[in-house]
Formats: structure tokens, C-alpha cells, sequence
């Protein structure tokens, strides 16, 4: 699992059958690279989050037929731009 | 298998159901500063030296093939000094190409 955080909201009208109505959030990571994860938590712009990979996001998508390789596990509590690069 | 450095717990009080209320650590892999969460059923302490699994042996090695995990630890590693081990693998480079 990885630390993230979340940018942006996401919208796409047009999607997969499997993706459903699910939540999409923009989240990047340190070094700023972006990426597109499912979000079943409820994530704020801003907010720093687990993500899960690979089978597990399908899994924790809550369903495993769901077409994601990104999931938002939790929100973390406590974190910041410092320890995040110490 | 990978060998990581645990560098503290996590605390993540909004998660998503699957999760339940399992430890979650970061932990730094060896020579390489990101940072990445495991999921922890052994009990490690701050500074240890862990085995982590990755991709779908991480769901099994939760504890449940259900479990959203994607980076599970182990085992606690009993001995590990980065200090004295990176100096004789080099040796050990060094004489295996004399050879």
C-alpha cells in the first residue's frame, strides 16, 4: 500500500460497466506523479490516503469484479508534507 | 520477498470496512527512500528489520484470501546490520570476479 494525496475530484460520465457509480479522485503521490483511484471512503481534496494495488484495490473496492488497480483504503489521520519526504 | 525498515505506525480512523482493525506500519524498503504501508499480523517494533510479501501472496499472508492487502510483513528479521552487510557483499563482489 502506498501514502497518496488526493487532488481532485474526477468525473466520466462514459465508463466500463464494472467501474458502475463508483467515485473517482485524482491522487498524487511525493514525487507528484498522478494518478486516477477508486475512492469507496469518501476522500477531500487534500486529504492524504492509503491506496491499495494491484488484486487487493479489486478487493477493496468491495466487489472483486470491479475493473480498478487503484483503490482508496483509509484516510490517514495524522501526516504531512514533512514526513512524508524525511 | 522484500527487506524493509518498519519507521512507525499509521493511524487511518476512516477506512474502508474490509480493512478491519488491523496495524498498519510504514515501512522504508532497503535502498530506496519511498515510503509504502504494510499491513502487520507479526507485532514489529519501530526500527525493526522485516520480511514484506507483495501482490496476492500479501491477501494470503493477512490472514484471509478476502483481505484488501497489497504489502503484508511476515517475519521480523532476528539479525540485520545495514552497516556491516553492504560492505561484504561488495567484498564478496569483488573476490567472486578475481576468481
Amino acid at each position: 500500500m502506498q501514502i497518496h494525496r488526493v487532488v481532485r475530484d474526477l468525473v466520466t460520465t462514459k465508463r466500463n460497466y464494472w467501474l458502475a457509480a463508483k467515485a473517482l479522485r485524482v491522487v498524487e503521490d511525493e514525487g507528484g506523479n498522478l494518478e486516477v483511484a477508486l475512492d469507496p471512503v469518501g476522500a477531500k481534496p487534500g486529504d492524504y490516503v492509503i491506496t491499495i494495488g494491484i488484486s487487493a484495490a479489486r478487493l477493496a473496492a468491495g466487489n472483486p469484479n470491479i475493473t480498478t488497480d487503484l483503490t482508496i483504503g483509509g484516510i490517514i489521520d495524522h501526516w504531512s508534507e514533512e514526513s512524508w519526504r524525511n | 520477498m522484500k527487506i524493509c525498515q518498519v519507521e512507525g505506525t499509521l493511524v487511518a480512523t476512516a477506512r474502508i470496512p474490509g480493512l478491519q482493525n488491523r496495524r498498519l506500519l510504514v515501512v522504508k524498503e532497503r535502498g530506496s527512500s519511498g515510503k509504502q504501508v504494510a499491513v502487520d499480523p507479526v507485532g514489529c517494533k519501530n526500527g525493526d528489520w522485516v520480511i514484506v510479501v507483495g501482490s496476492s501472496a500479501a491477501r494470503d499472508a493477512a490472514g484471509s484470501k478476502d483481505y484488501p492487502s497489497d504489502l503484508t510483513i511476515v517475519g521480523i528479521i532476528d539479525y540485520w546490520d545495514e552497516t556491516t552487510t553492504q560492505p561484504r557483499r561488495v567484498a564478496d563482489a569483488n573476490t567472486s570476479s578475481r576468481a
